[in-house]
């Protein structure tokens, strides 16, 4: 397990970063907030390239800085490396000698120059100049040059915002596979939770420069539910219930693929990609894609059918006028949030405990990776 | 060219030279430090580098002829540390040069400096490199013009001096008399012949080496503007 304790202070222009959090990096864990939310910053203080913060940052028992014993190991001595969101190649060099940049620093190099260059990509562009490449393959040449460092650590700050959806696609694809090979520990910060929804394992959510959540990363996505709720004019996310459900059937015949909820089943249009059976697959539904009916529909052209008992239902306590609840809904274990009105709600004499049936439509489910 | 002529030529080429590599070595640092200070002193210290840009060499000077002097402690520590007087020597005009030609240097440097910012310093720190290292495979390959902008114009500017030197360093053949000195001994004699191949060869020489730092400076220039 690879702990990276916070305990930071620094004073910023719009509001003081805060951040006293002990966080467990296995996998890739999340950074979500708003723009100005202070989540660039904090990963600029680990990396140490913030240098007017205050407190103590310790990264798998190795302390990092410690103002209190003024203590401070330098950005290029932490072993911890950070993709940028306007990629920061060096422009005199090309795509491969900026790689090699990265390899001659690297002390007890273990990595294949070659094989990072195919597991990015890049084989056919290793000569090109760095000013010839659009925005995607510049992210995959930073991604592949941070790798060559052979970080312990790697901060990804919104490598995706400038690219279009094929390129954001593949280089998700890619960060996932990567971390997988690799056993690399990552810290990615999105304004995006569809983003972080695919490829994390978990999120720590901040805003004006605190820790307001952390944890699982389906469970922080749920929580931000709420906050959303309570704070509409956050505008934080989509209400959505964020699931990762094994697949049982890539295509059914119909063109649909099968998700298995315990003993109930999931619908949704088959996607581009290989797929295996058992395969864990992300996927999110919005909370206002969802409806409820008190008995199971029999003749709809919703495929979606799921049984479920009320567990909750929530009013925004802020925005009274907006008569709409989020009403949350077990089925087979697994929380759904569905967004209704109060005329609704008081139309079904919806309450705690009742239970109803919840459906949607396959298109509903969505997948921010196919 | 006569041989007194070509004595000034090799004693020009020698100060400029000597000139130009310790205003790269003094002034690549103090570029550097006014390029990354948020200090208000900041303007202070660039206001005392552009001096010479507007001060009238003679005021410059007379002011080092004093400092220079036995009498006075930068002398005083000169005579005693190398047994020779410090005025009226080359290094007396290779200092002065320095410090005439100093913001021809330290200007284009520091406009390039701050113009490259600390995004890619940032990038390389991330990648392992440290501060000295940042400079050499980065800082210097991005910014290779301007240092050879200010290394052209400081050069070109010490060939050029005359009031200063004419100040400190006086006349004396093979030690401190310079072409621009030369040229205006010629004038005085009303050898106006060899003043003319002086004049046109300082003309020349100028002319080639401006077009070389725009030549050089041309294919950014195009690609900035295309882009």
């Amino acid at each position: 397990m690879t702990i990276l304790s916070l305990n930071i202070n620094l004073r910023y222009k719009t509001f003081d970063l805060k951040i006293n959090q002990a966080l467990d990096l296995t996998g890739i864990t999340g950074v979500f907030g708003r723009s100005g939310s202070g989540k660039s910053t904090l990963l600029r203080a680990i990396a140490g390239l913030e240098k007017k913060i205050t407190g103590s940052i310790v990264f798998h028992e190795k302390i990092l800085i410690d103002t209190t014993q003024n203590l401070c190991v330098k950005p290029e001595k932490r072993n911890i490396s950070l993709v940028f969101q306007d990629s920061r190649l060096f422009g005199h060099l090309t795509v491969r000698d900026n790689l090699k940049y990265a390899a001659k620093r690297c002390v007890n190099s273990q990595l294949n120059f070659a094989d990072i260059l195919t597991l990015t990509e890049l084989d056919d562009l290793a000569d090109a100049s760095v000013n010839d490449l659009s925005s995607g393959q510049k992210q995959r040449v930073a991604l592949a040059r941070a790798l060559l460092t052979e970080p312990k650590l790697l901060l990804l700050d919104e490598p995706l915002s400038a690219l279009d959806q094929v390129s954001k696609t593949k280089l998700l694809n890619l960060i996932v596979k990567i971390q997988q090979q690799l056993k690399l520990p990552i810290l990615y910060v999105s304004h995006s939770v569809d983003e972080l929804q695919q490829v994390c394992d978990s999120m720590l959510i901040l805003s004006q420069g605190k820790v307001i959540n952390y944890g699982n990363i389906h469970h922080t996505i749920h929580q931000l539910n709420f906050i959303s709720n309570s704070l509409p004019s956050e505008h934080l996310i989509h209400q959505q219930t964020s699931l990762s459900l094994p697949i049982t059937n890539t295509d059914n015949g119909q063109g649909l693929m099968v998700l298995a909820l315990v003993e109930q089943e999931i619908l949704l249009p088959r996607l581009p990609g290989e797929f295996t059976h058992n395969q864990q697959l992300r996927c999110f539904i919005l909370a206002s894609d969802i409806s409820i009916c008190l008995s199971e529909p029999q003749n709809s052209t919703i495929v979606n059918h799921l049984s479920g008992t009320i567990n909750a239902i929530e009013s925004s306590s802020i925005d009274e006028s907006t008569h709409s609840v989020l009403v949350t809904v077990v089925c087979s274990g697994q929380e759904f949030f569905v967004h209704i009105s109060t005329y609704s709600q008081l139309k079904l004499a919806l309450c705690i405990n009742k239970p109803v049936y919840l459906q949607f439509k396959a298109g509903a489910v969505r997948t921010y990776l196919y | 060219m006569a041989s007194p002529d070509l004595l000034a030529l090799a004693v020009t080429l020698k100060m400029a030279a000597l000139t130009t590599v310790i205003l790269l070595l003094i002034g690549t640092p103090l570029a550097w430090f006014l390029a990354k200070m948020t200090s208000r002193f900041k303007v202070i210290i660039e206001a005392i580098v552009a001096l010479p840009l507007v001060l009238p060499p003679t005021v410059l000077g007379f002011y080092l002829l004093i400092a220079f002097s036995p009498q006075h402690l930068p002398g005083k520590i000169w005579q005693q540390a190398t047994g020779q007087q410090l005025a009226f020597s080359f290094s007396a005009i290779v200092i002065g040069s320095v410090l005439y030609s100093l913001p021809f240097v330290v200007q284009p440097l520091q406009k390039a400096f701050e113009q490259l910012g600390d995004s890619l310093l940032e990038a390389g720190s991330m990648l392992g490199a440290g501060p000295i290292d940042r400079f050499f495979t980065i800082v210097l390959p991005l910014t290779k013009t301007s240092f050879i902008t200010a290394a052209s114009l400081g050069f070109a500017h010490t060939v050029g001096e005359f009031g200063v030197i004419l100040m400190i360093g006086g006349n004396i053949p093979g030690e401190t008399r310079v072409l621009s000195i030369a040229l205006f001994d010629h004038v005085e004699a009303f050898d106006y012949a060899k003043a003319h191949v002086l004049a046109i060869s300082l003309l020349v020489g100028s002319m080639i080496l401006l077009g070389c730092v725009y030549l050089l400076n041309l294919p950014r220039r195009i690609t900035r503007k295309t882009s």
